[in-house]
């Protein structure tokens, strides 16, 4: 079925996008520690400041497609959650719509801004590090999150249409039973 | 005709108001906003979304549409946010870590023996576990597994063994490392290091009252938990290996934020570091750490989306001048400053009760906190000369910490109320009824909390102001 191997197909990014964000996130705690260390003993790493900071694009940006997926962005279900059938799923598709929409308006006007950076050779203040890599990487991030986006549209019409079939591509509103049950399952003790 | 101003760039169009009216467009894009975020339209989008619109309005569409492109990036690359992925990475690590069980140990030893001694125990040893974590919900999560068998065990009330759990969990928010005061110093644009330090007395203050009012209860009722055995000073010492961990973050995160000698983000690694060792020590899993670097990059994603998305509309009102007047008209109403202090508190407990907390924060803060602000006199105001007794700086701390712990509360009410569900996931002998109920007392508690808080606000402005002057 066309919508499961779409799925697929952007799950393998985004779970290997989230992946090297989390390992970044790592990676820089690990050196930054070090770089105390040896700040302290006397020996500074200098630019690593600026270097850490543009990290920063890595984790801001490549993961708010696995966040949709997962359905971690932040918002008020009270009203959609109370909605029932093909008025539920229209709420919802115009939702995902304009989403969509600021999406694809931000990627284009994002992608501006690095294309320009790396024009007039913008580059941090000290240690004169371009920045068109870190700022490209917001159209990079956002052009998941459009993909993954459109396919929740897909999977909104297709309720809309055919209100009986199962939910698929689309996030489920979980109960607070169902959200505690995520939170227990991501800790040991 | 419209399309053409438009595309000139000339800043009136849409709505057909024109410059002339910024206030205006600024409440419809409020109105928009607030109606996206009831139809569930994620916080991020509905914030952008309303800002672009007011953007394009006030300010034409090519500077807006310039604007909106450079705020991600702009917005999210800056130097103090890179503490909050370290922040959240601690907390994930220290889940792994299995210090949990020896710091129950350790409170178990050294207050166990008082009236409701290991429900006692229990609220201080959350206090200690969140000086390694910032999450409420995870932190009731762990205690419900360790804490809760043994009270059971000693036969203790099932209500109060749940309910103290709990709100346990709460404490999180406020003893650093805490990304919701982060996030509450990014949008206030306060000093990030005041806020930290600014939370610990309040946190631990939240821990007493709570230990208090066991104590109370169990003295008058002593079949709900009775004190456990008294422990050795021998036995005592032992325990305090296991707990050394959490004493190096918290000194070395404190001690960094108070005397300067590293930023907070490199404290927050260094921290973070401490606890990998730790749970590499307690014979972590390569899977487990894969799950807790995936859980903190999402975590992560999210929330830096939902900043710029927010900061979005924030360059809007400034251009609307909205949150000027707001704060006029607030500082305008015949009322006690107090009285509408207590009014924009007890608005911030009917809306958590219906999202969560950041969101709450972010959605509120830009329009709410310049009117507090405004309330105690002005960025230039005197202690002397403050309703509140306070200084600029003082009441943007103080109201920031008043505020998390007033959204944290929302954590343990009705509907939502995430930490009795955590709890009673765990435990399913225990329904989340009794859980709401054995919280109850906890949530008088959290009250009279947030009254000292704000009748003594040194409590909270004590330590920012040792580490400014």
């Amino acid at each position: 079925m066309f919508l499961k191997s779409l799925d697929k197909f952007l799950s393998y990014f985004e779970d290997n996008l989230i992946l090297f964000s989390g390992i970044s996130i790592f990676i820089v705690m690990i050196l930054t520690s070090f770089q105390i260390l040896s700040r302290v003993m006397g020996y500074p790493w200098p630019g690593y400041l600026e270097i850490s900071e543009l990290t920063i694009s890595i984790f801001a940006f490549l993961g708010v497609a696995y966040a949709q997926k997962m359905d971690s962005h932040i918002r008020m279900e009270l009203l959609v959650a109370n909605l029932k059938g093909r008025i539920k799923w229209l709420v919802e598709l115009i939702s995902s719509f304009v989403s969509l929409l600021i999406v694809v308006i931000l990627i284009y006007y994002s992608l501006l801004f690095a294309i320009d950076a790396y024009k007039i050779g913008d580059s941090t203040y000290d240690y004169l590090y371009p920045t068109w890599p870190a700022k490209i990487l917001v159209p990079a991030g956002f052009f998941f999150w459009a993909l993954r986006l459109l396919l929740e549209i897909i999977g909104y019409s297709r309720m809309l249409i055919f209100k009986n079939e199962s939910p698929f591509g689309i996030p489920i509103i979980k109960s607070p039973e169902e959200l505690a049950k995520e939170e227990i399952s991501s800790i040991r003790d | 005709m419209i399309f053409e101003k438009l595309l000139q760039g000339e800043p009136s169009g849409i709505f057909g108001i024109g410059y002339e009216d910024p206030n205006t467009v600024g409440i419809i894009c409020i109105i928009i906003i607030l109606t996206l975020v009831v139809c569930g339209v994620r916080v991020v989008f509905a914030a952008s979304i309303a800002g672009i619109i007011g953007l394009v309005e006030l300010i034409g569409f090519g500077p807006a549409l310039g604007n909106i492109g450079a705020i991600p990036y702009s917005k999210s690359v800056t130097f103090v946010l890179g503490l909050l992925p370290i922040f959240i990475l601690i907390g994930f690590l220290a889940y792994q870590a299995g210090i949990t069980r020896q710091l129950f140990e350790a409170a178990k030893a050294w207050v166990g023996a008082v009236p409701g001694g290991l429900a006692v125990a229990t609220v201080f040893s959350a206090a200690g576990f969140a000086a390694v974590s910032g999450a409420s919900t995870a932190t009731a999560a762990v205690f419900s597994r360790i804490a809760i068998p043994e009270m059971l065990k000693e036969g203790y009330d099932k209500k109060l063994a749940a309910g103290v759990v709990a709100a346990g969990g709460t404490l999180a928010s406020l003893i650093p490392p805490s990304a919701i005061l982060i996030i509450y110093a990014i949008i206030v644009e306060e000093s990030i290091g005041a806020l930290l330090l600014a939370g610990f007395l309040p946190g631990i203050f939240s821990a007493i009252v709570y230990a208090g009012i066991i104590i109370l209860w169990a003295k008058f009722n002593p079949t709900l938990g009775p004190p456990s055995r008294k422990y050795t000073i021998n036995e005592k010492l032992k325990t305090l290996p296991g707990v050394l961990p959490i004493l190096i973050v918290i000194a070395v995160i404190v001690s960094a934020i108070y005397a300067g000698w590293a930023t907070p983000t490199e404290a927050g690694s260094l921290g973070a570091f401490v606890v990998l060792i730790m749970a590499i020590y307690n014979k972590m899993k390569l899977a487990s750490l894969k799950i807790a670097l995936i859980e903190t990059a999402k975590l992560v994603a999210m929330i830096f989306s939902i900043i710029w998305g927010v900061l979005i509309f924030v360059r809007f009102l400034g251009f609307s001048g909205l949150p000027e007047n707001f704060a006029n008209w607030i500082v305008s109403l015949p009322y006690d400053p107090y009285i509408i202090l207590l009014l924009i508190l007890l608005g911030y407990v009917i809306l958590g009760m219906f999202i969560d907390a950041i969101g709450l924060l972010l959605l509120t803060l830009p329009v709410v906190y310049p009117a507090v602000i405004l309330l105690n006199g002005g960025p230039d105001v005197t202690a002397d000369q403050s309703p509140f007794g306070m200084s600029f700086n003082q009441v943007s701390v103080w109201f920031g910490i008043i505020v998390v712990k007033m959204a944290e509360v929302c954590l343990i009410t009705p509907p939502i109320g995430l930490n009795c569900f955590v709890v009673a996931g765990v435990r399913k002998d225990i329904p989340v009824t009794d859980v709401f109920k054995g919280v109850t007392l906890f949530f008088i508690a959290d009250i009279l909390t947030i009254l000292a808080l704000v009748m003594f606000p040194a409590i909270i402005t004590w330590l920012p102001d040792l580490m400014r002057s």
